[in-house]
C-alpha cells in the first residue's frame, strides 16, 4: 500500500497534465471547427470548456516541477510548454471574447478572428507538445 | 535527439491526435445530443465526420511508432502492460467502429428529417440518446483512458 501511494504521488500529477493538455486540445479543435461551420454559440461553448483544461494542465506543470526540483531549470522544452500556457492563455481568451462577440453581434469579422485565434492556439499547443516529448534543449 | 527521442515524440504526437479528436468527436456528440433541429444535429454529425481523418492518423501512429518504440527501448517481449495496452487498443477501435455506425445512422436519419421540414423529432431524439450507444462510447472512451494510465505508469517497468 506504501509502495502504491508513493508510486502515485509520482504517476498522478504527469497523468493530469497529459489528460488536462490532450483535453484542452480536443476541445479547442471542436471549437475551431464549430467556427469553420459558423455556429457562434457551439464555438463559445467549446472554448469555455478549454478554460478548466487549460488551469489543470497548468497547476499540474507546476505539480510536477516541485516534485521533481525543476523550478529554477532553464531547460528549452520547460521554457516552451510555459510560453504556450501562459502568454499563451492571451490567445485563448481573445478567441474566447471574440467568440462571444460573434454570438452578440454576429459580425464576420469577430467570426474569422475566433477562427484564427483557435487555429493558432492549436499550433502553438502542437509546438508545446512536441518540444516536451522531445525534451528540446535538454 | 536519439532514434528513441524522436519515436517518442511522434508516439505522443499521435496520441495527441487520437485523445485529442476523440475529445473533439465527443463535445459535438454532446452539441448533437442538445440540438432541437434535425439539421443542427445533422451539422454536428456531419463535423464528426471531417474530424476522423485526425483520429485515424491518431490511432495508426500510435500503434506503429509505440510497436517501434518498445523494439528501439528493448522492453520485455512479455511486458504485460504493452501487451494490455495493445488488447486496449483494439477495443477501444472496435467500440469506435460500432459507436460511429450508430452516429452514422444518426446522421443520415437527421438530414432526411432536415429535408423534410426540419420540425423537431422524437425518433431523431431517442436514437441520439439510445442508451446503447451511449454506453459504446462511454466504453471507448473508458479504454482510450485506460491507455493512457499504462502508458504513464508502465507497471513492472
Amino acid at each position: 500500500m506504501i509502495t502504491v501511494l508513493a508510486y502515485s504521488r509520482g504517476f498522478w500529477p504527469l497523468f493530469l497534465h497529459v489528460l488536462g493538455a490532450m483535453t484542452l486540445f480536443g476541445v479547442v479543435l471542436a471549437a475551431f471547427v464549430l467556427a469553420i461551420a459558423g455556429l457562434p454559440r457551439a464555438t463559445f461553448t467549446s472554448l469555455l470548456v478549454a478554460l478548466p483544461a487549460w488551469a489543470v494542465t497548468l497547476a499540474c506543470a507546476f505539480w510536477i516541477e516541485s516534485d521533481e526540483g525543476l523550478d529554477n531549470s532553464n531547460a528549452t522544452w520547460i521554457g516552451i510548454g510555459h510560453a504556450v500556457l501562459e502568454p499563451g492563455l492571451i490567445v485563448l481568451l481573445g478567441a474566447l471574447g471574440t467568440a462571444w462577440w460573434w454570438r452578440r453581434s454576429g459580425k464576420t469579422v469577430a467570426a474569422r478572428i475566433s477562427m484564427g485565434l483557435s487555429g493558432v492556439y492549436l499550433l502553438l499547443l502542437c509546438l508545446a507538445w512536441l518540444a516536451m516529448s522531445g525534451k528540446w534543449g535538454s | 535527439m536519439s532514434t528513441a527521442d524522436w519515436l517518442l515524440m511522434f508516439h505522443i504526437t499521435a496520441a495527441f491526435l487520437f485523445v485529442g479528436g476523440s475529445v473533439a468527436a465527443g463535445v459535438l456528440n454532446v452539441l448533437a445530443v442538445r440540438a432541437e433541429r434535425p439539421s443542427e444535429a445533422a451539422t454536428m454529425l456531419r463535423l464528426i465526420k471531417a474530424l476522423l481523418p485526425v483520429i485515424f492518423v491518431g490511432v495508426g501512429g500510435t500503434l506503429l511508432f509505440g510497436i517501434w518504440l518498445w523494439h528501439e527501448l528493448h522492453f520485455s517481449l512479455g511486458a504485460a502492460w504493452i501487451w494490455i495496452s495493445l488488447a486496449l487498443w483494439v477495443v477501444a477501435n472496435a467500440l469506435g467502429g460500432v459507436g460511429g455506425r450508430h452516429q452514422e445512422r444518426s446522421r443520415e436519419l437527421a438530414e432526411r428529417l432536415a429535408g423534410e421540414g426540419d420540425a423537431p423529432s422524437d425518433e431523431l431524439r431517442a436514437l441520439l440518446r439510445d442508451p446503447t450507444g451511449a454506453a459504446i462510447s462511454y466504453a471507448a472512451g473508458a479504454a482510450t483512458l485506460a491507455i493512457l494510465v499504462l502508458m504513464i505508469w508502465k507497471p513492472g517497468s
